[in-house]
């Protein structure tokens, strides 16, 4: 310590002790939106729901194809498959092929979505043949299939099947019948490839082609583009997810935030008012609480009674409304008992505040934190509500498209078109997740300050 | 220079229901001369905290009155009633965390009053509000900032400038110190002094800190489970308390004097304080009175005057 | 060490704590909550641990118990030892567990400090069965005699009742009866009686008293309250920003204070002897940012007898005469200032 001089101990000039803070200064809102940013998971699902609101409001704009379009060349199409379509001529009926070469079922020519002419040789034993059509192979339990036609003599040696083309694989089986016109379990079986084709009149009906454009037979013209593919009515799915998109969110945002602010409104002033009011109007919100939900929602549906065109929109937003707000109500109002107790509202009394101004300056602004995490966590179950009662049909009427009636349709066809399924599934658990991690988020960034935690 | 505002028999219940009574403040009789500094302390039930509000109207009567500069208040108030009485009397409140609200501004919070108050331009209003922001010792770019960047003692100062921007004749303050650490509570203290001094306050300090209390106030108050049971000049009442509990206060009152403490004689009395909700019949303090009689079983004995000094006492010991 | 503490040490101390350091990892930054804590407790004697919120004090404690959770805690250097055996980051000595059993502790708010959901005489009882093999019943009878030593009234009655329906003081009884219950060598209370009513403060702080005269046990005593420490203490550590800035005995720390910090504790505060009135005189500023540490002493900003190499060096700790140390620059051998005749001082 030998370099400590007389300099060191001479006394310290007059430090100005300030009062001053160093650090910039943060509102609530700053300080609650820097937490959020760190929460790496929540931030990602802000975006995913930034995204999902341009998708709905802007999608349309990008992609203007119609919903409710059905595109008959292409019905049930999942996403990415071949969409071409060769020309060819106009139908003519045909009647067999007298010495097509080959034995046994085959084709009598390239099986279009036009036709498909198939040609056998009378089977063994048999008095007579029927026709069965399958999407799958026979199987050893003999499943064969639809039925599509049935010759009760071995004159008819031929088939035109033009009964709902689609591109694709089918198997085709002809049993062998007996004397009494029953099926034997001789049989032929083929698998065909359908190509799709389409005819000039057609094409050019549909708009896929213009007049001025010099096309031929065997030419290959492109059908529309349906980037998510087409469900069984041949309708667009994007657009369809679009539009339902729409619709689940317009319900989904659109009934918590009513509900939410009727019962920021109903809780605060139960909640200042205090005594017999604030009772009588809780022992109200309790008796709509215990209201079987699920019950009042059809009960609802049906008593505004909706009629043909119209959606169903409305008054299942009515009905979430009228149901679901007392949860809000009893929330605002237990923390409105809570904020009434701390000392700034009783210096805000003194200096002479009113009582609206109380409650609007002091007491609201402080429960919308807690207000917002609420919405935020409602606008999921609002939307997973939805889509759940046009699952099972108590949602908005077809053709309305909703993400739910989406679901539904698709089950049917789950297993041959998954995608019909797999879409709207997917948006809706998306959604509903992105919103619930984006509540989650929100609590811990507003809950810190709720607290005021230092 | 006369009393400014005087408490007869304020009484203040609250109902829990079933029949159940809290008797926060039973008769309490006190008057505050103007410019005078009274201290009031008891333990956690005395009912001290309640009665400073139910003086300022936070709280309704049950009964009894209170009467300023000669006019008896509203039993309840209206806000309409605070708006008249705000540039009169106004509280500092106890806990620098809850008194200030998070969402406002300093700037918000300190200029409240005038808002509410008078037609001020807003740079009137914000004139206003950096002045008082440097009488009590902060800063003028403190304005803009938020309650929780604040120590407690900071927050203390800013409820202060909030409740002394009315100018108000009167102050409550309400334990303004108990939360904050000891060089702490010296600095809020000495800022009440000087603003008392160069504004003619009159204050009512209500705190559990016995020194403190004593340091601060001309007169002292002692209340007992609702009861004001003695009441004096500060210094007199401390070093000559006349109630037994009074006097056991200030016995378990810890001094910063090691030799002082050990050898003072322990002056721990038996027993909880009892439930302000079924208060006994006759003195209160009988359960736990070193020096009972049985007539303080029975009957409860009234704050009467003591011969000859500026006392008044509530204890049969002493009539 | 300074030499004044060795020689404490020689007096065979329960527990010696050196140069203890503890840091925090925080949404801001590293705390360094303890930067260099060193104290020593003899059998029978109380220690008092003084300061204002955000000292250190009670981290300090906690940490000798092991009660800092570690993340975010960390105790980064130091040692405590307990009858010569290292205790830090252990839980048992020679077989015996140290927290609960060796060394006792008491906490601030009672109220909270209890389990809502068991009975006061299975919460004395707990500790009989985890760290002594009681049985439950066993337990439970011992746990009745503890409440009665703590003199709380019909303590069989008592012992079955659940902590809401005791009031605060009997509450922080009933906690001195659970840290009693495998007779711990040490009790550490810390701020036991910042949450009660003087009165009651007084009937705990007398029952601390007795228990320590009957049982032998050292006390370990954390408050901001100087009027407790001048009641109950022996020896004396006050401390500010993580470090300990004076240590002695009560007598030495209250009327040959030895640092400005404890001198301006004395000076804020009020005092009721009539021959000693002084004007209050607070301590401008506030405690330093414990993130970033200042190189020079803690309180130099704050300090009316500042010098140049105050705010540019740590001080050590200076030995006075006796037992009493200080860490303050004042005390060295080049200052040219004399403490004595800068602090306010009284002889007794």
């Amino acid at each position: 310590m030998s370099d400590l001089t007389a300099a060191s101990f001479a006394p310290l000039s007059d430090q100005q002790l300030s009062q001053s803070i160093a650090r910039p200064s943060l509102s609530y809102w700053q300080d609650a939106w820097s937490r959020l940013r760190a929460n790496k998971r929540a931030l990602v699902s802000l975006y995913i729901v930034i995204v999902l609101l341009l998708f709905t409001v802007f999608g349309p704009v990008v992609w203007p194809v119609d919903p409710a379009m059905q595109d008959i060349d292409q019905i049930s199409q999942p996403p990415g498959t071949d969409r071409t379509a060769t020309l060819v001529a106009e139908y003519e009926p045909w009647f067999g092929t007298s010495g097509l070469p080959g034995a046994g079922l085959r084709l009598a020519e390239k099986a279009t979505s036009q036709a498909v002419r198939l040609q056998w040789d009378a089977l063994d034993d048999a008095s007579g043949h029927r026709v069965y059509r399958n999407l799958f192979p026979v199987g050893p339990e003999l499943s064969y299939g639809i039925p599509m036609a049935e010759f009760l003599n071995n004159d008819t040696l031929y088939f035109e099947d033009r009964l709902d083309l689609q591109p694709g694989r089918f198997y085709y089986v002809v049993v062998a019948l007996d004397e009494r016109g029953l099926i034997t379990d001789r049989y032929q079986s083929i698998s065909v490839d359908v190509e799709r084709v389409t005819t000039l009149a057609e094409a050019l009906e549909r708009g896929l082609i213009t007049e001025s454009e010099a096309v031929q037979i065997g030419d290959k013209i492109a059908l529309a583009w349906h980037p998510f593919g087409t469900d069984y009515l041949g309708r667009d799915l994007l657009a369809r997810l679009m539009a339902g998109a729409r619709v689940s969110l317009f319900i989904g945002i659109g009934a918590p935030f009513l509900f939410v602010l009727f019962g920021v409104v109903y809780g605060s002033a139960a909640g200042f008012m205090g005594g017999r009011v604030d009772q009588l109007m809780m022992r109200f919100a309790d008796f709509v609480v215990a209201l079987p939900f699920l019950l009042f929602m059809i009960l609802f549906k049906i008593a505004f009674g909706i009629g043909p065109g119209e959606s169903g929109v409305f008054p299942m937003l009515v009905a979430l409304v009228v149901l679901l707000w007392p949860a809000t109500a009893r929330l605002v109002r237990g923390q409105i008992l809570q904020i009434r107790e701390q000392g700034y509202i009783s210096a805000s009394q003194l200096l002479g505040a009113s009582t609206p101004y109380l409650i609007m300056r002091h007491m609201i602004p402080n429960t919308l934190g807690v207000v917002l995490v609420t919405v935020t966590f409602a606008i999921p179950s609002a939307i997973f509500t939805e889509a759940f009662l046009s699952f099972i049909g108590m949602g908005v009427a077809p053709p309305t498209p909703s993400w739910g009636s989406m679901s539904n349709e698709g089950i049917k066809t789950m297993l041959t078109t998954p995608h019909e399924l797999f879409f709207p599934a997917l948006f809706i658990s998306f959604t509903v997740l992105a919103f619930n991690l984006l509540g989650d988020g929100l609590r811990d960034a507003l809950d810190a300050r709720m607290r005021n935690v230092e | 220079m006369g009393d400014l505002i005087e408490a007869r028999k304020l009484t203040r219940f609250f109902d829990l229901g079933g029949n159940q009574l809290v008797h926060a403040v039973d008769k309490v009789s006190l008057t505050i001369g103007a410019r005078e500094i009274v201290g009031l302390v008891g333990e956690s039930g005395s009912g001290k905290s309640t009665f400073g509000k139910t003086l300022l109207g936070l709280h309704d009567k049950t009964d009894g009155e209170v009467i300023f500069r000669g006019e008896t208040l509203p039993q309840k108030y209206r806000p309409a009633d605070f708006q008249k009485l705000a540039t009169k009397m106004q509280m500092i409140f106890q806990d620098p965390y809850s008194s200030l609200n998070p969402r406002m501004t300093v700037g918000e919070i300190i200029g409240e009053g005038l808002r509410l108050h008078f037609s001020l331009s807003p740079s009137d209003v914000k004139d206003q509000v950096v002045d008082w922001l440097e009488k009590v010792g902060l800063q003028a770019d403190h304005m803009s900032r938020y309650p929780h960047e604040f120590s407690g003692g900071q927050r203390q100062r800013i409820g202060i400038a909030r409740a002394l921007i009315l100018r108000p004749e009167f102050v409550v303050c309400d334990e303004p110190i108990s939360a904050l650490d000891v060089s702490v509570q010296a600095q809020v203290v000495n800022l009440l002094g000087e603003l008392k001094e160069t504004m003619g306050l009159t204050l009512l300090f209500i705190a559990h800190d016995l020194s403190m209390v004593r340091y601060v106030s001309d007169r002292m108050a002692v209340m007992y489970l609702g009861s004001l049971v003695e009441l004096g000049k500060a210094d007199e009442v401390y070093f000559n308390p006349k109630h037994p509990y009074t006097g056991v206060l200030i016995g378990s009152n810890p001094e910063p004097d090691p030799n002082l403490e050990k050898g003072r004689a322990s002056t721990s009395i038996q027993g909880e304080i009892p439930s302000p909700v079924n208060v006994p019949c006759g003195c209160r303090f009988a359960n736990r009175c070193p020096k009972v009689l049985d007539v303080c079983r029975e009957k409860t004995p009234e704050l009467i005057s003591v011969k000859d000094e500026d006392r008044l006492v509530a204890c049969h010991l002493v009539s | 060490m300074t030499a004044a503490r060795e020689e404490l040490e020689c007096a065979t101390p329960l527990l010696t704590v050196e140069d203890l350091q503890v840091e925090f990892d925080t949404f801001g930054g590293t705390v360094q909550a303890v930067r260099g804590v060193s104290f020593s407790v003899d059998q029978g004697r109380t220690l008092a641990i003084v300061g204002e919120s955000g000292c250190g004090k009670s981290v300090t404690v906690q940490s000798i118990m092991g009660l800092i959770p570690t993340p975010p805690g960390r105790i980064t250097a130091g040692s405590a030892r307990l009858r010569g055996h290292e205790i830090l980051g252990r839980s048992t000595v020679r077989g015996k567990e140290i927290r609960g059993a060796e060394i006792g502790m008491i906490f601030q708010d009672p109220m909270t400090s209890l389990n809502p959901t068991m009975t006061i005489g299975d919460q004395i009882a707990e500790p009989l069965q985890v760290h002594r093999g009681y049985s439950a019943r066993d337990g439970f009878t011992e746990a009745i005699r503890l409440l009665e030593l703590s003199k709380i009234p019909e303590a069989a009655k008592r012992a079955r009742q659940y902590p809401f329906e005791f009031s605060g003081g009997m509450l922080q009884r009933a906690m001195i009866a659970m840290a009693l219950s495998c007779k711990p060598s040490i009790l550490i209370a810390d701020e036991p009686t910042t949450a009660l009513d003087v009165t009651i403060q007084a009937q705990i702080l007398d029952l601390m008293h007795e228990l320590q005269k009957e049982t032998g046990m050292a006390i370990i005593l954390i408050t901001h309250d100087l009027g407790v420490v001048a009641r109950m203490a022996d020896e004396v550590a006050v401390m500010y920003a993580g470090k300990v800035v004076e240590y002695g005995s009560a007598d030495d720390v209250f009327y040959r204070s030895a640092h400005p910090y404890t001198v301006g504790l004395k000076e804020a505060m009020p005092t009721n002897d009539p021959a000693r009135q002084h004007e209050l005189k607070p301590i401008d500023g506030s405690p330093p940012d414990l993130f970033s540490p200042p190189a020079g002493c803690g309180y130099s900003p704050r300090c009316p007898y500042a010098m140049q190499i105050c705010s540019d060096r740590q001080p050590q700790d200076h030995d006075l005469h006796g037992h009493h140390s200080a860490s303050c620059w004042l005390h060295h051998a080049q200052s040219e200032s004399r403490p004595e005749t800068l602090f306010f001082k009284d002889a007794r």
